[in-house]
């Protein structure tokens, strides 16, 4: 390839989102999670938190296990290239220089309870009542209108209710979770493709618009076939643990777990890579045959594969281009050469935390950089934002802080 | 007039991407207004139209009806073109002056075998903004590797987060989980540089990796591996100091329920929801640390309440209550689900031989947005008179001359009709 995907990109351009004021009312995973990345390609994201901080500063994982509000891992991945403002919107004053700020953001992310914000006057309406091309998004787990709208929930809960935990685990046990905190981050990157297609959107149209997502639609609408399947034909999917078939599945191998995932396309580079000859069997060469003698292959596939290592795997895999792979792990990513290679992580040495490889970046453009900055600490900017740039005087902030609005 | 609803009105994608995670790109686009055109060669169609054969898939021309295409595929059009073929070739350069951006997540090094490289794509459309989808991307040692999403999911670290925990067997999520990751973030790739070629002028080349954007959801992970190597531990259904917090048995065959209590508050409101039960105020379970130490004792007593009763009614008696928790729904409910339906997620589609079934719509709705579903996935080469003759130009006898040529067809190469085949298993 040329020069444009080698990671040495050389823009001097100020990013994408250079010039676009973002207001981030939200905490957590989600919300942040859109604006970090916003923050990341030259967006100024203000990010309002309440006095005693974003949760997500209470959550781990920390330095050698010792918690601080400003040195927490979730915390400071998701946080990253932001200015912090402390905001009580239980006071007026809190709610006036929130009303200050929304006046110069073209982006505004929210997963306050539904209608906390109009009940205080901070709704759609209200804020974008001078700034028309305003976007607006609210994420919240059910979305702001239905019966569950104001149901609170969890990871575990959304995971249920959005379906996906139906099809997740061993058909003989429980139903399964999938690690972390999966809801919440895949509304988060929902919700960075809703306002930036939307944002696209009020620039050509010099019009905005208010974007309602449901952290349980939003993973609902990946069921894949299965929902597709029951609505077109009336077939309940089971779970299948870590088998859809023989050739799609985790199998165990001597250094760990490896995986398979052929299509019929798949078989014949599949086949030629393994090597076995009674793999090149019509009971097994036929797609339709591969099925009916589904058992017979994986009991075959688990002989093979206890023999094979994770490098082998991805050898064979690359040699004879068939989709291989193995259960990596965090160490084993961090110190990809691969990933190293395309300069993924965030390596940085942080103030507080000590030394820090994260993700850095979601993809590579030969037109844009991506910041990989600290994370503001609580309040950091409010100095700047409130006396600085909405001119309120010293002593006003004295006042505020006694109030408790900041 | 604006419609907030198509923020992407004015866009035109020439999609040629297949199976899932690109096809999830391009809906997404499509949804939001883009003109997505779908472009498939007479010899390698998007795989997932005959991934399902009949007699589950439907209709006499069956590569056009299953439900797993027309959950990607809807709101696209359809142009068949062998960009394998100089004749093809030709055809793509005349179309993509007319583009806006082009979508891909072929193998790595299948867009420069084809002589469609960055470079020859920027000279037929120099503003022209590229998106290769590669799993692995197309630079590094493993650029090569290929996998559909579970291998991304393997390989990003993701499945080494799952598991039950007491089995050291980590596990994949249910779906394709890479996939769909992927689609979305790569919309959003589109969306940001759209935005910068307004401000620019220029186009860009977007290399995303579909492993890279699954690992970006890890966060916390790398940060616990490199403030102390340390690496997860599988958590099951479980929570590391919340109790109740799990999946309980209900009435009947595999029903299953999540509660979650996550404050003193709720544990009384669990209380009064399971009827106060005696042992509810035993000591052990006085406060959030004590009833996490004795997590599983608790989960047994709760279980044991959730039991004999129908996961909708242990759900509506924690609802009242405003407990987290959520019936484990299956697929043919989760589709008839009363919260889903009020706000009208699914939508009906409807197609000419199939008749109607639901499926998803909007993934997020913006407020004045009428229905998301305006068409379903088109048939194979549905709309090659409309792009060539319509925007190209292109006269009857030139369309006519590209078919007799095998250049583009309105059915896939070597595909019989339903009629002409036996019944083949599926593998879905």
């Amino acid at each position: 390839m040329s020069e444009h995907t080698n990671g040495e990109h050389g823009s001097d351009d100020p990013g994408p989102y250079a010039g676009v004021r973002v207001l981030e009312l939200a905490e957590g995973i989600s919300g942040p999670f859109a604006g970090r990345w916003l923050a990341a390609l030259g967006a100024d994201v203000v990010k309002v938190e309440r006095t005693t901080g974003d949760p997500s500063r209470a959550f781990g994982p920390w330095p050698d296990d010792l918690p601080d509000d400003e040195t927490s891992g979730l915390f400071l991945y998701l946080n990253g290239d932001k200015r912090s403002v402390t905001l009580n919107l239980e006071t007026s004053d809190g709610r006036e220089i929130l009303r200050e700020l929304a006046e110069s953001a073209e982006i505004v992310i929210e997963s306050f309870e539904p209608g906390y914000l109009a009940e205080r006057g901070l709704g759609y309406e209200e804020l974008s009542k001078d700034n028309p091309a305003m976007v607006m998004i609210s994420i919240t787990p059910f979305g702001q209108t239905g019966p569950n709208a104001n149901l609170p929930a969890t990871e575990l809960t959304l995971y249920a209710a959005s379906g996906q935990m139906w099809l997740t685990g061993h058909p003989a046990r429980t139903p399964l979770k999938n690690g972390g905190s999966q809801p919440s981050y895949q509304a988060g990157l929902n919700a960075f493709a809703a306002v930036s297609s939307a944002y696209y959107g009020a620039v050509i149209h010099e019009q905005g618009s208010y974007i309602d997502l449901s952290m349980q639609e939003t993973y609902a609408a990946m069921a894949e076939a299965f929902h597709n399947r029951a609505s077109q034909l009336g077939i309940e999917t089971q779970r299948g643990g870590n088998f859809l078939n023989a050739l799609w599945g985790i199998y165990e191998i001597s250094d760990g777990y490896g995986g398979i995932c052929a299509l019929p396309r798949n078989y014949p580079g599949f086949a030629t890579a393994v090597g076995l000859p009674e793999l090149q069997d019509e009971r097994f060469s036929d797609p339709g045959n591969r099925l009916i003698n589904n058992d017979e292959l994986m009991a075959i596939l688990y002989g093979w594969f206890s023999g094979q290592t994770r490098q082998g795997l991805m050898e064979k895999g690359i040699e004879h281009r068939v989709p291989f792979g193995f259960v990596a792990t965090f160490e084993d990513l961090a110190n990809s050469e691969h990933m190293q290679e395309r300069n993924f992580f965030a390596q940085r040495d942080d103030e507080r935390a000590g030394q820090l490889t994260y993700p850095g970046r979601l993809w590579l453009s030969n037109e844009h950089e991506w910041k990989m900055g600290a994370a503001p600490t609580l309040g950091e900017h409010n100095v700047e934002i409130i006396h600085g740039e909405l001119g309120y005087e010293r002593e006003d902030l004295v006042r505020l802080r006694e109030l408790d609005a900041i | 007039m604006f419609d907030p609803g198509r923020p992407l009105s004015g866009v035109r994608v020439a999609d040629l991407t297949m199976i899932w995670a690109g096809p999830y790109a391009a809906k997404i686009l499509a949804d939001q207004g883009a003109e997505v055109i779908k472009i498939e060669s007479p010899r390698a169609w998007d795989n997932i139209r005959t991934l399902i054969p009949p007699p589950v898939a439907l209709g006499e021309r069956w590569w056009n009806t299953n439900f797993y295409l027309h959950e990607y595929s809807r709101n696209k059009k359809s142009l068949t073109l062998d960009l394998g073929s100089e004749a093809g070739k030709q055809v793509f350069a005349k179309l993509l002056p007319h583009c806006d951006v082009v979508i891909e997540n072929y193998r790595t090094d299948v867009m420069d075998n084809l002589g469609l490289t960055y470079d020859w794509l920027r000279q037929q459309k120099d503003d022209i903004i590229v998106v290769g989808m590669a799993g692995f991307g197309k630079t590094g040692p493993e650029k090569d590797a290929v996998g559909y999403g579970p291998i991304i999911e393997m390989m990003s670290g993701m499945t080494s987060t799952s598991g039950y925990g007491d089995d050291g067997v980590p596990y994949k999520s249910g779906i394709s989980y890479g996939d769909p990751i992927a689609g979305i973030c790569a919309a959003a790739a589109v969306a940001t540089a759209l935005i910068q070629r307004k401000r620019t002028g220029k186009g860009q080349y977007i290399d995303l990796a579909q492993r890279e954007v699954m690992s970006a959801l890890l966060g916390e992970f790398y940060m616990d591996w490199s403030m102390n190597q340390r690496l997860p531990e599988h958590m099951g259904t479980g929570h590391d100091w919340l109790s109740p917090h799990n999946v309980y048995p209900c009435a009947g065959d595999d029903e299953w329920i999540a509660i979650c209590v996550r404050t003193d508050g709720e544990w009384e409101g669990l209380k009064r929801a399971m009827g106060s039960p005696e042992w509810g105020e035993r000591p052990e379970f006085s406060d959030q640390i004590l009833r996490w130490e004795h997590r599983a004792e608790l989960d047994e007593l709760v279980g044991t309440w959730t039991s004999t009763k129908a996961k909708t009614d242990v759900f509506a008696a924690l609802h009242a209550e405003r407990i987290p928790s959520s019936p484990v729904w299956k697929m043919l409910e989760v589709i008839r689900e009363p919260h889903l339906k009020a706000r009208g997620f699914y939508e009906p589609l409807r197609h000419p031989e199939v008749g109607i079934w639901s499926v998803h719509g909007w993934l997020w709705r913006s407020d004045g947005a009428g229905p998301c579903i305006l068409a379903p996935a088109p048939e194979f080469g549905q709309h090659n008179d409309e792009v060539l003759g319509g925007l190209l130009g292109m006269s009857p006898e030139e369309r006519a001359r590209l078919e007799a040529d095998g250049i583009i067809a309105t059915q896939p190469e070597g595909v019989p009709l339903a009629s002409e085949m036996a019944p083949t298993p599926s593998m879905l």
